[in-house]
């Protein structure tokens, strides 16, 4: 793999002699990995990245759209530059992926490989790839399209979806190896106040907020707390004002680790390190993604101190390899111990530069120069250690350009005039082989815009900062443009101590310790204030110009400036995009892409407005940020769909169905027997002797109270207040459209009491239903779900009764217990509800128990009804059954504009009754003609039909229906079935034909049941 | 994700602990015209800003209750039993 591979071994700048003491790193422990196939070591606690740019790779990725090589920019997963397939999962950021001993890295978005991209020739001919391609060039002739599509996809893709589906399934790639053991989960949280970001204002914040007794979250995206203290290498000077003066003259990482250690051993004090919240939505839920998990948290008060990043100014081939940000060149020097070069340039248009350039020579870098676009700094004596250090230093110079084809080899320098133009003929070569940027920092505002608060640009500040802030939002650090010390620790306390100060009384601690935190809450805004106004002054006097986009005669016609390194759109794209008329910053970034790669804009947007700006000639406050949607960063499909779980509820009696050999098929979430031996054989059980299915995914509701008939009257169509205790009767529920909703039997138990079956899987739904109406009438009637608690088997067949004899004293005979009656007794010892309803049209019992007796009730009968040939019979046998008696199944044969006329249960419905739910619509449902009527039929000869086939007129010249249900008919010999067709096609006799195969077969219509019309059978 | 609503028996929740039971309208007499169950059955406001709504508590109690939301930002103002407030 050539990119890993160092051109001479020169190159390999590896890591520094001496550990330093802000390291992550165990340089004890050594880990192997592998990267493009090949293996490559790191210490634990590296980052991909870092490991691989100590073991001397410089290119990461090659980039979007014209395969530049790119390398290392902002080290702390900002940027797009080092995305990498990690384990099969797609664009996972190797500058803050840990290293894990054995994982596999790819380079992505490279063929055949990172140093010799084939695609690298695009780059050559750039001009064919203007702004706006993806709308201007494929409008037409689509023809071009398919012939360029292929390259085109392979050109943009960023990482493989094939990769990304495997790993989210577990199932692995290609191979079939699973490469992925960890899988994607969700979990909730619950704060009182939720501080976002660890640096040290977040940390104050945090640690006052619990102070006061709160329960408080910390999120942050990196390994360690601590934000800029654990890389900057600064001995810190801390005011005594701010309260934290003893920490004034220690190193800035050992103040980090101290306060780390303050937030962790709280006990009311959450850490979520290495996590990264993408969104805040309604009532304050941040969505935070950690590793494959989605923690969704929930807060009464919301902290930001999110801080800001740095972002790379815009000149010809700033997005060399080895152009780096400042504070990432921090990170890589002072968190990995990596050198990231021999020869540096710092080039920066603010202080934080200084210590950059500190960081550079303190590691042994040779500085070659310091270069900054103003003509004074707020450090001086920073600027002359530098000096002190014979290192070359340029105030009022700005960088032109960066040379050299896979690496930096020099830069020229220009002067800079007073509009931050540079001075044409001033030009000069600095040789070196690494570049820091200090070029800006953009607020981190993204998540704190979609709480609704705003930010305005400060012109004196030059950042986005917060104003009008959300109730339950507070803001600290460099969050607030401000990049001062002292100012963010007091910012924090202020902030931890409003939102605690803000919590519902219960959350908070002692009268005494309420008024010790106001009166601090007083003294840090009071000094906050003060600090900011000095520190405000100071900036005035150190202003000069940003340069964030050199500008040069001829600079127009430089098109390698690159303004977004995610979608590669150069300086150029944007001027032009502007003069086409795209100078609204929303219109310009859907045009462009610019703003829309993966890092959402946080490398670019900053340029772009400034371009944007400068082409309109309206002023940055005027062109305005572009708003950013969650999520605000990129978050795996998979963690947001969480674990692939499917409920599956199983009846009590499951197991014996499996024991059974039965084939179990889906009901929704239930699991049914389908058929056991076949159909036929218990078919023939249920007609002659007797045959027992498992019914306990039927849902039982249960009402009682003194309106429980009132209520039964008002949702069903039939009447249950008039039912007499202990009698059962079928009933359709319709709406108020009049469509049929469910059905089921009543049964009426007492005078105050009913017992309810609904079709399987409807039971929420009809529970619902129940409640809400009860609800709405203001009735005393009450509604409990007992449908899990219930198991329930029916036992149909001529030797039925014989076979229930043997079990139970209840008195089965006709005479005392006729059909649609109820009767509670105990069966096998079991209590139990027996209903003698139709079912599958043979005498038969329903029977209700609890459920935890399945099994033995099961057995117990199966064993009983040995004698009699007795045979289990599953889902497909009862469809046969109920087929032959024409029994409608709602939801089958009926559809969504079905009502009771159409369904042929015109029976049901009492219009008797003063009111009920569908009344009205059925009133005039019935005046009217239907649109269709459900209707038998008996196929002729051996013809088959299905579910679903089309049925039309005898003459085959019109369609006038469809089939519902569809099965062959052992007692008539022939396929039966029932159809929705014309309602001229109601009528004993009709023939039809029934599309199936492609062949109009002839049919004809039955309006009585195919099976025992007269209904003798089930009453015997 | 989702917005907190206060069951009044339970007390605040997700939103996705309830079923949307729509927007809370009196229901005509039997005898009304066809244009107003029309109305009723097939018409919705869909306002952009605040209405009473239906809620049921699937996953708690079990309980139907009213609120009154603004849809724009899902905050809800009132949440209370039906008879509390006439609908
Ligand atoms: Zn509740």
């Amino acid at each position: 793999m050539e990119g890993a591979r160092p051109t001479n071994s020169e190159e390999r700048d590896g890591r520094s002699k001496e550990p330093s003491p802000s390291e992550l790193l165990d340089r004890s422990k050594m880990l192997n990995f592998e990267f493009n196939g090949r293996r490559m070591s790191a210490f634990e606690g590296d980052t991909v990245a870092s490991a691989l740019y100590a073991s001397g790779v410089r290119i990461f990725s090659r980039s979007f759209k014209y395969h530049r090589p790119r390398g290392l920019l902002c080290v702390s997963g900002r940027c797009p530059n080092c995305l990498m397939s990690v384990d099969g999962v797609p664009n996972v950021k190797a500058c803050t992926e840990r290293v894990r001993a054995g994982m596999k890295v790819k380079s992505q978005n490279c063929w055949p490989s990172l140093e010799h991209d084939i695609f690298s020739v695009i780059d050559k001919i750039g001009r064919f790839l203007p702004v706006g391609f993806y709308y201007k060039t494929f409008i037409n002739p689509p023809i071009e399209w398919s012939r360029v599509e292929w390259i085109i996809r392979r050109l943009t893709g960023l990482g493989d979806i094939e990769e990304e589906i495997a790993s989210a399934t577990g199932k692995g790639p290609k191979d079939g190896r699973s490469i992925i053991s960890s899988s994607f989960e969700h979990l909730n949280l619950q704060a009182d106040v939720a501080v976002i970001g660890g640096g040290p204002c977040g940390i104050f914040a945090a640690l006052e907020a619990g102070n006061a007794g709160a329960r408080v979250v910390l999120v942050d995206d990196q390994p360690a707390l601590g934000g800029h203290l654990r890389y900057s290498g600064e001995t810190l000077s801390i005011d005594v004002a701010t309260g934290e003066g003893a920490y004034s003259g220690l190193k800035s990482s050992a103040v980090a680790s101290t306060l780390e250690k303050a937030v962790r051993d709280r006990p009311n004090m959450t850490v979520l390190d290495n996590s990264t919240a993408f969104g805040i939505y309604e009532s304050n839920l941040i969505g935070i993604v950690r590793g494959n998990s989605e923690i969704r948290l929930r807060a009464e008060q919301l902290v930001f101190a999110t801080g800001a990043h740095e972002f790379p100014s815009v000149f010809q081939n700033n997005d060399l390899p080895e152009v780096f940000l400042g504070r990432g060149m921090q990170r890589l020097i002072n968190l990995y111990g990596v050198i990231p070069g021999k020869r540096a340039v710092v080039v920066s248009n603010n202080d934080s530069g200084l210590g950059v350039a500190r960081t550079l020579m303190d590691a042994g870098v040779k500085l070659e120069a310091y270069i900054d676009s103003r003509k004074a700094v707020g450090a001086p004596e920073t600027l002359a250690e530098i000096e002190d250090a014979k290192v070359q230093t340029f105030l009022g110079w700005a960088v032109k350009e960066a040379r050299g084809s896979k690496h930096v080899s020099s830069i020229v320098i220009c002067e800079v005039d007073n509009e931050g133009e540079l001075v044409h003929g001033t030009e000069r070569v600095v040789s070196c082989d690494l570049v820091s940027l200090s070029t800006g920092f953009e607020t981190e505002a993204w998540l704190l815009n979609q709480t609704g608060s705003r930010t305005i640009y400060d012109e004196l500040l030059r950042e986005f900062i917060p104003r009008e802030l959300k109730p339950t939002v507070y803001v600290c650090g460099d969050l607030t443009g401000i990049h001062d010390l002292n100012i963010a620790i007091m910012q924090g306390k202020v902030a931890g101590l409003s939102a605690a100060a803000n919590l519902p009384a219960m959350a908070r601690s002692t009268e005494l310790k309420v008024e010790y935190q106001r009166k601090s809450l007083e003294t840090y805004s009071r000094l906050v204030s003060q600090y900011e106004g000095k520190y405000r002054e100071g900036m005035k006097h150190t202003r000069g110009p940003e340069v964030l986009v050199v500008e040069y005669p001829g600079s127009d016609k430089m098109r390698k400036r690159f303004v977004c390194v995610c979608e590669d759109v150069v300086a150029k794209d944007i001027s032009l995009a502007t003069f086409e008329g795209f100078d609204d910053i929303e219109t310009l970034k859907r045009y462009s892409t610019v703003t829309m790669g993966p890092c959402q804009g946080k490398m670019c947007s900053m340029p772009s407005l400034h371009l944007c700006s400068r082409v309109t000639g309206r002023s940055i406050a005027q062109t305005g940020r572009t708003v950013s949607r969650p999520p605000f960063v990129p978050v795996a499909m998979g963690a947001l769909a969480g674990a692939e779980l499917h409920p599956v509820k199983l009846t009590g009696i499951h197991y014996k169905h499996i024991e059974l050999g039965a084939r179990i098929m889906d009901m929704g979430e239930w699991k049914r027997p389908h058929v056991y031996t076949s159909v036929e054989e218990e078919y023939k059980a249920v007609r002659e002797s007797v045959g027992v299915i498992d019914v306990s995914t039927l849902g039982r509701l249960d009402v009682k109270g003194r309106d429980a008939g009132k209520l039964l009257d008002f949702v069903y169509t039939h009447i249950f207040s008039t039912l007499k205790v202990g009698k059962s009767r079928y009933g359709v529920i319709c709406d108020d459209a009049g469509i049929v909703l469910d059905d089921g039997t009543v049964t009426r138990l007492s005078e105050t009491h009913y017992f309810i079956t609904t079709t399987t899987g409807n039971v929420e739904f009809v529970e619902e239903w129940l409640v809400w109406w009860a609800t709405a009438l203001r009735l005393d009637a009450y509604i409990t779900n007992v449908t899990a608690g219930l198991g329930a088997v029916n036992v149909a067949g001529p030797k039925a009764r014989d076979l229930l004899r043997k079990l139970t004293t209840v008195d089965l005979s006709s005479g005392a217990f006729p059909y649609m009656n109820s009767a509670e007794g105990e069966v096998a010892g079991v209590p139990c509800i027996l209903l003698r309803i139709g079912f599958v049209g043979e005498t038969g019992w329903e029977i209700h128990f609890p459920a935890e007796f399945g099994e033995y009730f099961w057995d117990t009968l199966l064993e009983a009804g040995k004698e009699f040939g007795v045979k289990p019979f599953g889902v497909e046998t009862q469809r046969v059954l109920r087929l032959e008696k024409k029994h409608v199944i709602v939801g089958q044969d009926t559809d969504a504009l079905s009502n009771p006329f159409e369904a042929d249960m015109a029976w049901t419905v009492k219009f008797e009754k003063e009111d009920f739910v569908g009344k009205a619509a059925l009133v005039a449902a019935e005046k009217k003609e239907p649109e269709r009527m459900l209707v038998g039929f008996v196929m002729k000869d051996s013809m088959v039909a299905h579910d679903g086939d089309q049925v039309f007129s005898q003459d085959g010249s019109r369609h006038i229906g469809f089939v519902t249900s569809s099965r062959f008919s052992p007692k008539v010999g022939r396929c039966v079935g029932m159809a929705l067709v014309s309602p001229e096609y109601y009528k004993e006799g009709s023939l039809i034909r029934v599309k199936s195969d492609d062949a109009l077969n002839g049919a004809e219509v039955t309006l009585a049941p195919f099976y025992d019309p007269e209904g003798k059978r089930l009453r015997a | 994700m989702g917005f907190l609503l206060e069951c009044p028996n339970c007390g605040k929740r997700d939103v996705y602990e309830f079923r949307f039971g729509g927007e809370a309208h009196r229901r005509p007499r039997v005898n009304s015209s066809s244009e107003e169950w029309m109305k009723y059955v097939y018409m919705r406001e869909n306002v952009a800003g605040v209405q009473q709504e239906w809620w049921f508590h699937r996953l708690g109690c079990h309980k139907w209750f009213l609120a009154i939301r603004d849809t724009r930002d899902n905050s809800v103002m009132r949440t209370f039993w039906m008879g509390e407030e006439l609908v």
